[in-house]
């Protein structure tokens, strides 16, 4: 018996395949382009020619994040903020608050000790300290984005970027480079930047976190400077990672699939 | 343009009225007084005044004088889609893009001329000072005279007398446009249709509490607040019967959608005016809105003998006129009474009832463990609109109700 999850957010489309036992038997993860459906028929075929598998044999299909609605062959959709709780409490089962920073949007759970989301806060009017947010942050200090997570090793100011908005945080950005501020001096302000603007959206949900395991999903988790950053501003000594955040949506959708059957 | 809405709307249901008397439901006859009374404001050789939100509508009707709240246009504007054309003057004029859009559109429209000339204005302090500013730009705009009441945000016998004494000077204000002496009698009667229709009203919500509950999310959407318009007149009283009937109706034949039940909700303050399918959504996720933060009789009947003071009393104890700890009192009696599974807040942009009281209108509902949904949206201008956020937030909170 085997379960899909697709996850088509604004910027990847992600699909994760699991046995009953929920144990994950192939994951993929795409950008998500313009054409979406596309995406969704590819990334589909990543996850069974990895596996072995025909799409006879998946017994049902989940899928959420804001293209949910796209999946013709959906049993269900359900949107990302459950299926990231669901995903969560399989790869990190402790946690109580969730950041997942998308695309361009970012959200806060708190959840029971059950995984149920109790509460949840999301970006409000911009997408500011989000995926695109650093993308454009990226090609301004000009680095591949995967290379903005280690670019503020071994910085020491305490610079925080004044302005959240996209264009004027570029702009930001491009005078400090031309004032002959060091790139990984920039590179940690903009991480306390979108720190305290995710743990803002936290306190929404919880004032008090001390007692709480905090995880993260989504692709921004990959960056440690961000995820460091944000483990400083609410001063924990930690904010946990599962080794795939991208595909916490897809698994959590593909484990609603598989609990809705039973 | 507005003249045209409102006279095809009002041709339009009479015909149906005329073709078939009984299948005339009690939302259309609200919608046929509604289009009258807007007909009337855009029809020349009435004394037209206009007004804040709380403003005495019933007064001002036994003394002659066609009136509406500003806010009434703006969310016109909107659901008729021409919202856009009027916010883009406004702004160009310097007015802040971020400010309460329901004025935002209002003030494009007095910039356009596209606002039926008043004789006189009447502004309230109440439910925000943002609409002062609105109308003191509408008076300054057509020369007209500008007259403010100050609600007080307490319930107090001070309180009570300054307010009693300021609609006592409005009445020589208003007669001192009109040419005409305020009618103790025509005013006492407004009171009682005033009265009538209260309790009409209050039956109407009882029902609406009932299990499963005989609303839908359209039938009583900002029902409180506009029907003040028509509360003090004969129609008024006409209306609400004619609302208690039809709930009455839906009971007996369990036209109530059961099924349709799985959530019970709270609307806070005022729902989303330009066409967006928010009723739609919640019918298909199973939930129902049976009570809108403003759809509450707070105040006693009203003596036609003492008739300044009751009016006063009445404006006082809106939820919106008193201070946020009051107004979040309030909605936890209504959450309470309606048995409701949670609240949505859509915190309008640019709104200090809205956006201000955010943080204490969610806790207010968590110390009773009512879960609060903040949508962070405008309501009234569309161009703001994060559509896929917006059913991703509301489909979430379904989830986490379920
Ligand atoms: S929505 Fe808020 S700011 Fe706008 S008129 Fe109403 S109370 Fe005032």
């Amino acid at each position: 018996m085997i379960f899909l999850g697709i996850d088509i957010g604004s910027l990847s489309c992600d699909a994760v395949l699991i046995d009953e036992n929920k144990n994950i038997l192939s994951s993929s993860v795409i950008p998500t382009g313009v054409k979406n459906i596309e995406s969704i028929a590819k990334v589909k075929k990543n996850v069974l020619d990895a596996a072995g598998v025909m799409e006879k044999d998946i017994l049902s299909i989940v899928s959420t994040g804001y293209g949910r609605n796209r999946v013709k062959e959906r049993d269900r959709a359900v949107t990302e903020i459950t299926c990231h709780a669901k995903g969560i409490k399989h790869m990190i089962p402790d946690t109580r608050i969730l950041i997942d920073i998308g695309g361009q949007d970012s959200k806060a759970m708190l959840l029971d000790p059950d995984g149920n989301v109790v509460d949840f806060a999301m970006n409000d009017k911009c997408a500011a300290g989000t995926g695109r947010f650093l993308e454009a942050m990226a090609r301004a200090l000009e680095v591949d984005i995967n290379q903005l997570g280690d670019l503020d090793k071994g910085a020491t100011s305490d610079l925080v970027l004044s302005s959240m908005c996209t264009v004027f945080a570029e702009s930001e950005v491009v005078s400090l480079i031309a004032s002959g501020t060091e790139q990984k001096e920039i590179a940690k302000g903009l991480n306390r930047a979108i720190a305290a603007r995710t743990n803002s959206l936290v306190k929404r949900i919880a004032k008090n976190t001390r007692d709480l395991a905090v995880s993260m999903s989504g692709g921004v988790a990959r960056n440690r400077g961000v995820v460091k950053a944000i483990a400083e501003s609410m001063n924990l000594e930690r904010v946990n990672t599962p080794k795939l955040p991208d595909i916490v949506g897809a698994l959590g959708a593909a484990i609603i699939g598989l609990e809705k059957r039973r | 343009m507005m003249y045209e809405h409102f006279d095809n709307t009002v041709k339009g249901i009479k015909d149906k009225l005329s073709q078939d008397p009984s299948g005339i439901n009690a939302r259309k006859k609200y919608v046929l007084e509604l289009s009258r009374l807007g007909r009337k404001l855009y029809t020349k050789n009435e004394t037209i005044a206009w007004c804040g939100v709380t403003a005495p509508f019933d007064l001002l009707s036994s003394m002659g004088v066609t009136s509406c709240f500003v806010e009434f246009v703006g969310a016109m504007l909107a659901s008729t889609q021409t919202a856009g054309f009027f916010f883009e003057d406004a702004e160009d004029a310097g007015f802040a893009t971020d400010s309460c859009a329901y004025h935002r559109a209002v003030m494009g429209a007095v910039l356009k001329n596209a606002m039926p000339e008043p004789d006189f204005i009447i502004g309230t302090s109440s439910p925000c000072t943002a609409g002062l500013a609105v109308m003191e730009n509408f008076a300054n705009q057509y020369k007209k005279d500008f007259f403010i009441l100050n609600v007080p945000q307490n319930y107090s016998k001070d309180a009570i007398r300054f307010l009693s004494n300021q609609i006592e000077e409005l009445t020589h204000f208003v007669s001192a446009h009109t040419k005409e002496p305020l009618s103790k009698e025509k005013l006492g009667m407004a009171l009682e249709n005033f009265n009538q229709s209260s309790k009409l009203l209050r039956d109407i919500y009882d029902l609406a509490k009932t299990k499963p509950s005989p609303v839908d999310n359209r039938l009583l959407r900002d029902f409180g607040v506009v029907m003040t318009l028509l509360m003090g007149t004969r129609e008024g009283i006409d209306i609400c019967q004619a609302f208690k009937d039809e709930l009455n109706q839906r009971i007996k034949t369990s036209r109530h959608h059961a099924s349709k039940e799985k959530t019970r909700l709270m609307w806070i303050q005022n729902r989303i005016q330009y066409p967006f399918p928010m009723d739609k959504m919640l019918d298909d996720l199973g939930a129902k809105i049976v009570i809108d933060e403003l759809n509450t009789v707070t105040w006693e009947p009203m003596d036609p003998d003492n008739p300044f003071e009751s009016i006063a009393k009445r404006m006082i104890s809106i939820p919106f006129s008193m201070d946020t700890s009051k107004r979040i009192k309030n909605m936890q009696t209504l959450a309470l009474d309606y048995q409701i599974d949670g609240a949505i807040n859509p915190c309008h942009w640019g709104c200090r009832q809205g956006t201000g009281a955010r943080g204490l209108v969610s806790k207010g509902m968590r110390d009773i463990d009512i879960p609060v949904l903040n949508l962070e949206i405008d309501c009234v201008d569309s161009r703001n609109l994060a559509r896929g956020q917006i059913e991703t937030r509301v489909e979430a909170f379904m989830e986490m109700l379920s």
